[in-house]
């Protein structure tokens, strides 16, 4: 046995993060951790890795009792962790990061570039990344730096390797390239901790599950004895029913107009409507210029050419501002760094696009009618918080997200675009960001949503559009398959690049 | 909740302190008068500076803007102009160098930290320029009111102090710009994605602070009954203290007018107090500086509890 964990506890002043954390991992296992945000996973795996120390429990590595006081302790006992936010330094070399704090050095005690630049590219080679040794990591993707974290990890000769969510911002290859990294690791007898929240990734990769719900460790099986389905009623602690299905309505007037929007050499005569009451799905591997088309209407990129029209009248946006003026809403894929300001009270986040309406005589601010309206836009999205007074950064990521909404329904926003509204939000939690949207599709908002989970779009839009390398490459009722989707979106037939779902 | 309200509670222990440690002297009006006036001009800087540092921007050229205020608002006195003129032409002055620091930092995107320490070398400069280095003594004695006088009992100074504490207050609790300059220090990304017009305001956050030091600097110059053109050195580091002593963080989007001030007075009696207690003024800096350090490793503990 390499890891075993039992009743572990952590508290955090007077909030209990984990009361009962239970894990083994074997040598050769891939060990799949589940459970909602907040549910301890990340707090579990930070006291594996020493970057917390347990309140309680045993924690025994290879048979021997082990408290590891620092990271460097987990990491000399052959523990390492990959970490989904970047831990790396920006202005230094890929190969640099990936041997940082392990550099090559001369009898003399300096470092030797040249063998550090020469693992580094055996390295990359090994696993075909797509990577130069030699490029600073600032000019990477999010997906690039988490491969160099991943090259970070596996060349430290551990005996235990932590994922916690490596493919959350990777295109499909890329994470099919993790999958067969994981499967290598696998083969050579190592251990694998990984966490996800993409369900249909399970079955790629793991042996054995874990899950975690409110601290406690809930349930623990092979993967091949469960279902999906089970997986999700532990999780989140009840039975969800049926999937989530919206009930399409015939929509109204023509409210966003896109017509041949073009930014070289990211977007290519891009044209698309939405209309009132409607939600439009925008779909598209990554890089495919989704997220640029929503940045361009939106003003935050300029556009070379290209008409936007909102309800039948031409607008120019050249910011953000222009665009909120005509009532265009962008519900941004990183809430935390571009939606919402985490550190003041959620009532300043919801009035901030509009904060004429809690205000006496267009400049003094109206703190009772602040609070009043923060009450009525919460129970309208079924908020789950304390007091207006609580910070936005307290608040669960499906509720961060809520607020964000509610800022621009204050706003009274028409034109609503989505950029991954239900990243790194709980299954549970997800069903409540549809229900909002679809609220906002009753109430007559048109509404583009862009979303790399093709169930998602499935579920909740009226019409998808798929775009590829900048274009539109075609449009599908609601009701396609994702392998119509794919199809367009990667213009060859690839049901194996979507791999098994259920 | 006790960390929160540690500042004040320092504040209250030295007060009681020093009351028990020289009753006579640091209890006698004269005394309390001096602290007060020696901490006006410091305290209208820091309240300027709350505001830049919460809207997550820093001003380092308070100090010279001080003196460019004070040179040129005496100047104006010295040439015949009525004494309300020249206050006025002194609370000018800062406001426009507060325009310049605002204009460089939104318009050319350079770092606030590096535009200020360029025009705090820029302004003090242009100081010694215009007035060749040489002080303005021919200042009507009546000026001397502002900084010295005493309006029903109390030096005027507080009441300026007061006015502008309260204004401080009402814009950052009660006002849009108040409101936005917290947005903006909190998340500038995030701000600007509501439409918010960013540059607008942070420009008028450091047109504020540089008008709160224009007036700095006219009462500095009644203190003294001289346009200094080299007053005012190291004072920005003392209002960023007192901002920093008072909860404001400089990452931004935290900070408030009752912190600022209470870090102000903290500073000043811990200086009133070593000088009655014959503590030399070289270890009267060391402690100022231990001071800071302290309140902002309690205030970082606070913080790290809650997140």
């Amino acid at each position: 046995m390499l890891l075993q964990l039992s009743g572990i506890q952590k508290r955090f002043g007077g909030v209990v993060a984990l009361k009962n954390g239970n894990l083994t991992v074997n040598p050769g296992e891939v060990h799949l951790l589940l459970g909602e945000n907040g549910a301890g996973k990340s707090t579990l795996m930070k006291i594996v890795a020493g970057l917390y120390q347990p309140d309680g429990g045993d924690f025994l590595w290879k048979g021997q009792k082990a408290t590891f006081t620092t990271p460097a302790d987990a990491s000399h006992a052959g523990i390492a962790m990959v970490h989904q936010e970047s831990l790396l330094a920006p202005h230094l070399s890929i190969a640099e990061n990936i041997f940082l704090g392990r550099e090559e050095r001369h009898p003399l005690g300096w470092v030797n570039r040249a063998k550090t630049l020469d693992a580094a590219r055996r390295l990359i080679e090994e696993h075909h990344f797509p990577l130069n040794a030699e490029w600073r990591v600032e000019k990477l993707s999010p997906a690039g730096k988490q491969l160099v974290e991943i090259c970070r990890a596996i060349q430290h000769g551990s005996s235990l390797l932590i994922f916690d969510e490596p493919t959350s911002s990777l295109s499909d290859a890329e994470t099919q390239e993790v999958f067969r990294i994981v499967r290598t690791l696998r083969e050579r007898k190592m251990g694998v901790i990984y966490i996800t929240h993409r369900l249909e990734e399970l079955r790629a990769v793991g042996d054995r599950v874990t899950i975690l719900r409110d601290g406690d460790t809930v349930h623990h099986c092979p993967l091949s004895e469960i279902t999906n389905d089970r997986i999700i009623q532990h999780m989140v602690g009840r039975d969800l029913g049926t999937m989530y299905r919206r009930e399409s309505r015939p929509p109204g007037e023509e409210r966003l107009r896109v017509q041949g929007v073009t930014r070289k050499p990211i977007l290519d005569n891009v044209s698309l409507s939405v209309r009132e009451g409607e939600i439009v799905g925008l779909a598209g591997l990554i890089g495919a210029g989704r997220t640029e088309l929503c940045r361009a209407i939106f003003g935050l990129d300029p556009i070379d050419h290209g008409i936007i029209t909102v309800s039948g009248k031409p607008v120019h946006v050249g910011s953000p501002r222009e665009a909120v003026q005509h009532g265009i809403a962008l519900i941004p894929e990183d809430r935390q760094k571009t939606g919402l300001a985490t550190a003041l009270p959620i009532s300043h986040n919801l009035t901030v696009a509009n904060i004429s309406k809690v205000s006496r005589l267009g400049w003094l601010l109206d703190h009772p009618a602040e609070k009043r309206l923060t009450a009525d836009y919460a129970a309208k999205l079924r908020l789950r918080y304390d007091s207006p007074a609580q910070l936005a950064g307290r608040l669960s990521g499906g509720n961060q997200q809520k607020v964000v909404i509610a800022k621009w329904l204050v706003r009274g926003a028409q034109v609503f675009l989505f950029d991954e509204p239900t990243r790194g939000i709980d299954v549970g939690a997800k069903v409540e960001v549809y229900e909002v949207i679809d609220q906002l599709a009753r109430a007559g908002a048109a509404i583009l949503m862009v979303s790399s989970e093709l169930p998602e779009l499935l579920q909740v839009a009226d019409r998808i559009v798929v775009m590829r390398q900048g274009r539109i490459t075609g449009e599908l009722p609601g009701h396609t398959t994702q392998e119509e989707i794919m199809k367009l979106a990667t213009l060859h037939d690839c049901g194996a690049l979507l791999g098994e779902h259920t | 909740m006790l960390q929160r309200l540690l500042p004040f509670l320092t504040l209250i222990v030295l007060f009681v302190g020093l009351s028990i440690a020289s009753p006579d002297h640091f209890l006698s009006q004269t005394n309390l008068s001096s602290v007060v006036r020696q901490t006006a001009v410091i305290n209208l800087m820091a309240l300027g500076m709350t505001l830049v540092i919460i809207s997550g921007g820093i001003d380092l050229s308070v100090g010279s803007i001080l003196a460019m205020g004070g040179l040129l608002g005496t100047k104006m006195m010295a040439k015949g102009y009525p004494i309300g003129f020249g206050i006025f032409i002194g609370i000018l002055t800062g406001s426009a160098c507060g325009f310049v620091n605002g204009i460089l930092t939104t318009r050319l995107r350079i770092n606030p930290f590096i535009v200020t320490l360029g025009t705090l070398g820029i302004i003090r400069g242009v100081t010694l320029i215009i007035s060749n280095g040489l002080p303005v003594h021919e200042i009507p004695p009546a000026f001397s009111y502002l900084g010295e006088g005493t309006l029903l009992g109390v030096p005027f100074v507080l009441w300026v102090l007061v006015f502008c504490a309260v204004a401080v207050h009402i814009i950052l609790e009660h006002t849009r710009l108040g409101r936005y300059t917290f947005s903006i220090g909190s998340n500038t990304d995030a701000a600007y994605y509501a439409g918010i017009p960013v540059a607008f305001h942070t420009t008028a956050v450091y047109v504020i602070c540089g008008m709160l030091t224009g007036l700095g600097g006219m009462i500095e110059a009644s203190r003294l009954m001289t346009g200094q053109p080299t007053a005012g050195q190291g004072y920005e580091l003392q209002a960023i203290a007192a901002v920093v002593i008072g909860g404001g963080s400089l990452r931004g989007g935290e900070g408030s007018v009752v912190g600022t001030l209470i870090g102000a007075f903290i500073m000043g009696l811990l200086s009133n107090g070593s000088d009655l207690l014959g503590i030399s003024p070289y270890v009267q800096q060391a402690i100022i500086g231990a001071v800071i350090i302290i309140a902002v490793s309690f205030d970082e503990l606070r913080k790290r509890k809650i997140t």
